[in-house]
C-alpha cells in the first residue's frame, strides 16, 4: 500500500539474522518489606528464557496468568530492563553462535574479545544514539487494553502520527495524508482522523493501536494479548488484519496470548511458558500434534474445542501455581504434573505444598532444620505428631513418585528427618530437530501419559 | 380425605410441563443520553427441569441483563423492566422417593410445588399447569429475597468482587444458611423445633438489641454454641462438595487470601448450599486460566447432575457452551435469534449470525488470514427500527430483512430460529444461504 | 476491508462535515463548558466572579485612585464615622475617615492580585516538586514527601500566622506566608496523579514509539494530571483571600491599606456602638469571594471528574 520506498533496509532481506534474539533473559522483581523497604526476596517472573524471532515469522508465547509471558514481552520491547541475560536486536547468526559459546563456556579468547563489540551493536539496553533509534523504530508493540493504551486526550491523527512527528518525517498536510494512508491499511479512513479514542468500539481502537505501531515501519511487533478483550467476531477481523499486514510488510510478530486456538491459528512457532521458564518450544503444528511436555499436554486437553467430539472430558490441573519467589526445584511443573517421576526434583518444600491443608498436622511443629533444598528435619512437640507425619509420608497421602524420590524418612523420637534424592534442575533439551522441552520424560512417554 | 386429595394433586403435577422457568417477551430498557436503549427486546425461552441452557452472544447482546433480571438485579434506574415475565416454578423434594428418584418425579428426586390457589387442578395463576408459578418480576421484594440464594442462585464472573472482603469465607457461606435454613439449623443443633426468641433470631441472622447479652448468659450460651457448631458443620459440608482441599481451614480465610479458582469454588458452594432449583452462572470461568476453568466446569456439571438443578449458563465462549450445555440460545442485539439442542445448533446452525460466530473461531484447518469475520459492528440499540437486527451485517440479507422483523419460529420440533431464510418473508425477496449479497 | 459505521451520529450532517483538529477540540471545549454551566450554582459563582473582576479592572473609574498610592485608604478627616448613604461616601466611612466604598472596590483589586500571585506560585512550585518526586521516585520521592508531610502536619492558619508574625506585618509578607503554606497540597496532588499516569499503558505506548521523556511529560502526563490541580487552584483562589483576611484581621496586615481584612479589623471596634457598616461591607465581599470560587471549584470538580471525563 505504501508507495514510498522503504528508507530503512530491514533485516528481512538478510534471513541469516534474528530480528530479536533472547539469550537467557531473566527478570526478577524485588520483594520489599518493613519500614526501610529492605529487599527480602525476589519474584522470579522470568527466569532464563532464550529464543529467536526471525524476520517475517510469528512466534507465539503462551502460558497461564502469572507465567511471566507479559513481563517477558515488556523486556523484549525494552520497556523493562532485564535482570540478567540480554535481548538482542538484528543479531547475525554468527554473532548469535558466538554469544552461545560464551554462555556455554566454550568460547575462545578471540571470541571473548568481540563480545563487548557485539553487545554495543545489538543488545537493546546497550544501544546508543542511532542504533537505539533504529531498534526503537523497528520494534513496536500493541497492548491488550486498547482503551488504556491510547491517550484519552489525543485525537487519532495525533496518536497515529506521533512517531512521524518524533522522527521528523512529516508534518502538516503531509502528516495527515500519511496518517490517512496508515488508517486505510487497518481498514479505517479519513473520517476517523479527528476523533477521540472513546468514540470508537474496542475493535476499532485496536485497529488504531495497530496503525500506530505500523507508522514507524517496524520489523517486529510485540502483540500482548491483542484480541483477548474482543468478541470472537471482532477478534476474527483483527487476526485477519494482522495476517494481511504481516504478508504485506514482512513483519515478525511475537504473539503473546493465553488462547490456544488463536495461537495455533497465528503462530509459526510456539513457546510455552510455565512459572518463568520455557517448558516447551517448537513448530506450532508439531507441538499441537504431539506435545513433549506434560504441561503443554494439560493445557491442550483443558482447552474447550469448537470442533471434534463434544463430550471430550477436559482434565484440568489440580493445585495452584507455586510461588514464583520460591519456585520448585527440578522441573517447575512437577508439583502439579500428572506424569511426575521420582527424578522430577522432589524437595522438602513439597512436603508443605502437599500437606499443609491437612488439619492439625503441623500444629505441634516446634522446629525446622533445613539442610538443603532436598533434606530437612522437622521437630514436633510430641512423638505422636511426628509419627502422624511419617505415616502420611509413607502412604498414598502423597504421590507415589514423591514417595519413591524420598531417599530417607526416619523418626527419632520427636524429630522427623526427610531427605529426597538430589537431582539437577531440568533444563531444556532437544527432543526432536527443532523442538525443545524441559521434561525428564521422552516424547513417547509424554504421549502415552505414563504414571497416571 | 386428605390422602385422596394429595393423590389428585400429584396426578395433576405429574402432567405439568417440565420447565423450571420461562421467560416470555422480556424487555429491559436503559435510559441513555441519546434515547432508550433496548438492551433486551422481547426475549423468550424456557429452562427445562435439570437441563443446562447456554445463553451465548457477544458483548452488549443482553445475555447478562437477561440473566440478572431473574433476580431483578438491575440498576433501577436507569435499567427499566419494560415488559414481559420471568416465571419460576419452585420445586421440592419428591415425597414418594425422598429424593432418590422414582417414576413420579421422573427420576429427578424433585417435583414442582403444587399451585396453592388451585391445589394442582390448574387455574389462571399457574397457567393451568397445577404447579406453583411465580412471576419473578412481579413478586414483592420480601418474597424475592426468600427465593434468592435458596431456590434461585447466581454465580458471577468475578468472584473477587462478589465476595465481601471483610468477612471470612465461613461467615459468607453461613449467611445463606442463616437466611434460608433456620429450621434445619435448629434441628441439627439438637434443639426443639419450637425454639424461639433470641436463639431463633440468632439462627436467622435477625439480631435485636439485647440479644447479645441474653445469649451470653448460661442456659442460652451453650445452645448458641450448639447452633454455631451446627452452622459450621453445614458450611464445611457445603464447601467440601466443591472439592476444596481443607474446608475447615478455608472457613477462617478471607477472600483475598485465595486464588481465583478457589474463590469461584467458594461462590459455587455458596450458590449451591441450599440446593437451588435454578442456578444462573454468568461467565463463571471467564477470569480463570484454562486448566482451572476445566476443573470448575467439571465441578458445576458434576454438582448439577447430582442435585438435578437447572442451570442457565451465560457465556461468550461457544466452545465452552458446546462442551457443557444441553441446549443453547444464541442472543444477538437484545434478541434470541436461535435456540435448540446444542448438538443440533452446532451441527446445523440455521441463523447467519450463529454461522458467522462459529466460523469466526479459529480452528486447526482455518488458513491464516482466512477467518470468516462478521463485517461491521453490533448496532446501537437506541430505538431500533422494525427490521432484522442482523441486517447490515448479514451476507444473505434481502430487502425483506431490512423492512420486516423476523420472529423466533420453529424449524424442527426442538430447534427455532428468527430468520427469513427458514420462514417465508412477508413480502419481497426470500433470503437464502445460497444467495450472498455483498 | 470491513466497513466500519461511524460511531458518532451516523447519518447526520456531522458525520460528513469536513473536520479539523481545531474544530474538534473547540467542540470538545464547548461541550465541557456546557457541562460546567449546566449547574446553576456554578453559574452563580461565575456571575459573582465576573462582577468582582469587573470591579477590580475598572476600580480607577469607579472611585478615583488615591494619590500617590492607590492601595492606601484615602482619609477624609472631615467625615469620620459617617453612615452609608452620606454624599461622597455611599457605604459610609470608618473611624479614621476611610471611605468604605473605596476599600471595597480597591480591596477587590488587592484580593485578585493576592490570590493570583499566591495560587500561580503555589501551583508552579507544587507541580514541579510533585512531578520531580513522582518522576525520580525512590530516595528523592521519599525526602520530598517527608518535607511535605512536615508542612501538612501544621494547621494552615497557624503556620501562615507564625511566618507572617516573624516577618512582620506587611501585605507582601502575608503573600509569602501563604505561598509557603499552600504549595504542599499541589505537590501531593501532582505526585499522586503523575505516578498514576506514569503507570498507564499510553505512556508505555509513547515510550515504545521512542518519544523523549520531556515530550512524554508535556504531551501525556501533564495534560492528564492537570484536572485535579485546576480544581484545587480554583478552590484556593477563595481560600487564600479568606486566610489573608484572617491574618490582616488579627493585625498582621499592613495598617491603612485598602484590604478587606484590614477594613473589617478597623471597623470591628465600632460594631458595639452601632456602626456596623465599616466591617459588614468588606466582610460581605470576603464571603462572596470565597463562596464564588468554591461554587465554581465544586462545579469544575463534578464536570471534570476523571471517572466520567472523556467517556
Amino acid at each position: 500500500m505504501s508507495a514510498a520506498p522503504d528508507p530503512h533496509p530491514t533485516p528481512a532481506s538478510r534471513p541469516d539474522r534474528a530480528v530479536l534474539s533472547l539469550k537467557g533473559v531473566k527478570k526478577h522483581f524485588p520483594i520489599r518489606e518493613g519500614a526501610f523497604q529492605r529487599v527480602t526476596g525476589w519474584v522470579r517472573a522470568v527466569d532464563g528464557v532464550s529464543f529467536d524471532i526471525r524476520p517475517g515469522e510469528t512466534v507465539g508465547l503462551v502460558g497461564e496468568s502469572g507465567c511471566g509471558k507479559s513481563t517477558l514481552g515488556r523486556c523484549v520491547s525494552g520497556l523493562t530492563d532485564v535482570t540478567a541475560g540480554g535481548v538482542y536486536f538484528d543479531l547475525p547468526a554468527e554473532a548469535s553462535r558466538l554469544l552461545d559459546n560464551i554462555a556455554s563456556g566454550t568460547a575462545t579468547d578471540a571470541e571473548k574479545a568481540r563480545v563487548a563489540q557485539i553487545e554495543a551493536a545489538h543488545r537493546i539496553d546497550r544501544l546508543q544514539g542511532a542504533g537505539y533509534k533504529r531498534f526503537r523504530r523497528n520494534c513496536q508493540m500493541v497492548f491488550q487494553d486498547s482503551f488504556a493504551s491510547l491517550n484519552p486526550r489525543h485525537l487519532v491523527v495525533d496518536i497515529v502520527g506521533r512517531s512521524l512527528r518524533v522522527y521528523k518525517e512529516a508534518s502538516g498536510t503531509e502528516l495527515t495524508e500519511r496518517v490517512v494512508e496508515l488508517l486505510e491499511q487497518v481498514g479505517m479512513g479519513r473520517q476517523h482522523l479527528y476523533r477521540y479514542p472513546h468514540q470508537f468500539s474496542g475493535g476499532q481502537r485496536q485497529r488504531i493501536s495497530i496503525a500506530r505501531a505500523l507508522a514507524t515501519n517496524p520489523d517486529v511487533i510485540i502483540l500482548d494479548e491483542p484480541t483477548s478483550a474482543l468478541d470472537v467476531s471482532v477478534q476474527a477481523q483483527i487476526l485477519n488484519l494482522l495476517s494481511d499486514l504481516q504478508k504485506q510488510h514482512n513483519l515478525a510478530y511475537l504473539f503473546i496470548t493465553h488462547d490456544l486456538s488463536v495461537v495455533r491459528h497465528m503462530a509459526d512457532r510456539l513457546v510455552v511458558m510455565y512459572l518463568g521458564k520455557v517448558s516447551e518450544a517448537g513448530v506450532t503444528s508439531d507441538v499441537f500434534d504431539a506435545p513433549h511436555h506434560p504441561y503443554t499436554r494439560a493445557l491442550m486437553e483443558a482447552k474447550p474445542d469448537i470442533e471434534g467430539a463434544a463430550s471430550e472430558q477436559a482434565q484440568g490441573l489440580d493445585g495452584v501455581v507455586p510461588d514464583p519467589a520460591r519456585p520448585p526445584r527440578g522441573c517447575r511443573f512437577h508439583t502439579r504434573c500428572h506424569m511426575a517421576t521420582p527424578s522430577c526434583g522432589w524437595e522438602v518444600d513439597d512436603v508443605i505444598r502437599r500437606l499443609e491443608d491437612i488439619p492439625g498436622l503441623f500444629d505441634a511443629l516446634s522446629g525446622v532444620e533445613r539442610k538443603s533444598d532436598f533434606a530437612a528435619s522437622l521437630t514436633f512437640g510430641d512423638a505422636a505428631a511426628a509419627e502422624r507425619l511419617v505415616s502420611i509420608l509413607d502412604s498414598d497421602g502423597i504421590p507415589a513418585a514423591m514417595r519413591s524420590a524420598m531417599g530417607r524418612l526416619e523418626r527419632r523420637d520427636r524429630t522427623v528427618s526427610v531427605a529426597f534424592d538430589e537431582v539437577p534442575d531440568v533444563d531444556l533439551r532437544i527432543t526432536e530437530p527443532g523442538r525443545v522441552a524441559s521434561c525428564v520424560l521422552s516424547p513417547i512417554e509424554v504421549f502415552q501419559g505414563v504414571n497416571e | 380425605m386428605m390422602g385422596h386429595l394429595e393423590t389428585d394433586m400429584a396426578d395433576a403435577v405429574r402432567t405439568a410441563p417440565a420447565t423450571v422457568a420461562s421467560v416470555r417477551d422480556l424487555k429491559v430498557h436503559f435510559a441513555a443520553k441519546r434515547g432508550v436503549v433496548h438492551a433486551v427486546d422481547g426475549v423468550s425461552f424456557d429452562i427445562r427441569d435439570g437441563e443446562t441452557l447456554g445463553l451465548v452472544g457477544e458483548t452488549g447482546c443482553g445475555k447478562s441483563v437477561t440473566g440478572r433480571s431473574f433476580l431483578r438485579l438491575l440498576p433501577v434506574p436507569p435499567g427499566i423492566l419494560a415488559g414481559g415475565s420471568v416465571t419460576f416454578r419452585p420445586h421440592a423434594l419428591c415425597e414418594d422417593c425422598d429424593g432418590a428418584g422414582c417414576d413420579a418425579c421422573g427420576c429427578t428426586g424433585r417435583k414442582a410445588v403444587v399451585c396453592p390457589s388451585c391445589r394442582g387442578q390448574g387455574c389462571a395463576t399457574c397457567d393451568g399447569t397445577g404447579a406453583e408459578t411465580i412471576d419473578l418480576l412481579k413478586i414483592d421484594t420480601e418474597t424475592l429475597r426468600k427465593l434468592r440464594g435458596d431456590r434461585v442462585a447466581m454465580i458471577f464472573q468475578d468472584p473477587g468482587k462478589a465476595l465481601n472482603p471483610t468477612l471470612t469465607i465461613g461467615q459468607q457461606v453461613a449467611e445463606v444458611f442463616l437466611q434460608h435454613r433456620t429450621d434445619e439449623l435448629i434441628e441439627l443443633a439438637g434443639l426443639s423445633p419450637e425454639t424461639g426468641g433470641a436463639l431463633r433470631r440468632f439462627a436467622r441472622q435477625d439480631h435485636r438489641f439485647g440479644d447479645g447479652i441474653l445469649l451470653s448468659l448460661p442456659p442460652f450460651r451453650g445452645q448458641r454454641r450448639r447452633i454455631q457448631a451446627a452452622l459450621d458443620k453445614m458450611v464445611a459440608r457445603a464447601l467440601a462438595e466443591t472439592q476444596v482441599p481443607n474446608p475447615a481451614s478455608l472457613m477462617d480465610r478471607y477472600p483475598h487470601e485465595l486464588s481465583g479458582g478457589m474463590r469461584q469454588r467458594v461462590m459455587i458452594a455458596q450458590a449451591l448450599a441450599c440446593n437451588p432449583d435454578l442456578l444462573i452462572a454468568d461467565e463463571p470461568t471467564t477470569a480463570l486460566d484454562v486448566t482451572v476453568e476445566a476443573r470448575i466446569l467439571e465441578l458445576i456439571r458434576d454438582l448439577q447432575m447430582r442435585r438435578r438443578s437447572s442451570v442457565l449458563y451465560i457465556s461468550h465462549d461457544l466452545s465452552l457452551v458446546r462442551r457443557i450445555c444441553d441446549r443453547v440460545a444464541v442472543m444477538y442485539a437484545g434478541r434470541v435469534v436461535e435456540i435448540g439442542p446444542t448438538a443440533e445448533v452446532f451441527r446445523n446452525p440455521r441463523h447467519p449470525y450463529t454461522r458467522g460466530l462459529l466460523a469466526a473461531v479459529p480452528t486447526a484447518d482455518t488458513p491464516r488470514g482466512g477467518l470468516a469475520a462478521i463485517k461491521g459492528t453490533v448496532p446501537e440499540l437506541v430505538d431500533p427500527p422494525a427490521a432484522c437486527r442482523f441486517a447490515g451485517r448479514c451476507r444473505h440479507e434481502t430487502e425483506a430483512c431490512r423492512r420486516f422483523d423476523p420472529t423466533l419460529e420453529p424449524v424442527s420440533e426442538t430447534h427455532a430460529v428468527a430468520c427469513f431464510i427458514d420462514h417465508p418473508a412477508p413480502e419481497g425477496d426470500q433470503p437464502s444461504f445460497e444467495r450472498i449479497t455483498e | 476491508m470491513v466497513d466500519l459505521p461511524s460511531p458518532t451520529q451516523p447519518g447526520t450532517i456531522d458525520a460528513i462535515a469536513p473536520e479539523s483538529a481545531r474544530r474538534v477540540r473547540l467542540r470538545r471545549f464547548k461541550e465541557l463548558a456546557a457541562k460546567v454551566l449546566s449547574n446553576p450554582a456554578t453559574v452563580l459563582g461565575f456571575v459573582i466572579i465576573f462582577a468582582m473582576l469587573f470591579m477590580a479592572i475598572f476600580a480607577p473609574w469607579l472611585v478615583a485612585p488615591n494619590v500617590p498610592d492607590p492601595y492606601q485608604m484615602p482619609r477624609d478627616w472631615a467625615a469620620t464615622r459617617m453612615p452609608p448613604g452620606t454624599p461622597g461616601h455611599p457605604l459610609g466611612t470608618t473611624n479614621e475617615g476611610g471611605d468604605v466604598f473605596y476599600g471595597v472596590v480597591w480591596g477587590t483589586r488587592m484580593s485578585l492580585q493576592l490570590s493570583l500571585i499566591v495560587v500561580f506560585s503555589t501551583v508552579v512550585i507544587g507541580s514541579i516538586i510533585g512531578s520531580l518526586a513522582a518522576y525520580f521516585g525512590g530516595k528523592v520521592d521519599e525526602f520530598l514527601m517527608r518535607v511535605v508531610d512536615v508542612f501538612l502536619s501544621i494547621p494552615e492558619l497557624i503556620f501562615a500566622l507564625a511566618i507572617a508574625a516573624i516577618l512582620g506585618p506587611s501585605f507582601g509578607n502575608i503573600m509569602f506566608a501563604l505561598i509557603v503554606v499552600f504549595w504542599v497540597k499541589y505537590a501531593r496532588i501532582m505526585r499522586a496523579r503523575v505516578i498514576q499516569i506514569k503507570g498507564s499503558e499510553y505512556i508505555d505506548a509513547a515510550r515504545i514509539i521512542g518519544d523523549s521523556n520531556i515530550n512524554i511529560y508535556l504531551r501525556d502526563i501533564l495534560p492528564n494530571s492537570f484536572t485535579p490541580v485546576m480544581v484545587q487552584a480554583t478552590l484556593d483562589m477563595g481560600n487564600v483571600v479568606l486566610i489573608a483576611a484572617t491574618l490582616s484581621f488579627i493585625g498582621l496586615g499592613q495598617a491603612g491599606i485598602a484590604e478587606w481584612g484590614v477594613l473589617v479589623s478597623e471597623g470591628q471596634a465600632g460594631i458595639a456602638s452601632g456602626r456596623w457598616w465599616a466591617s459588614t461591607f468588606p466582610g460581605l465581599m470576603i464571603f462572596l469571594w470565597a463562596l464564588a470560587f468554591n461554587l465554581v471549584g465544586d462545579g469544575l470538580r463534578d464536570a471534570l471528574d476523571p471517572r466520567t471525563e472523556g467517556r
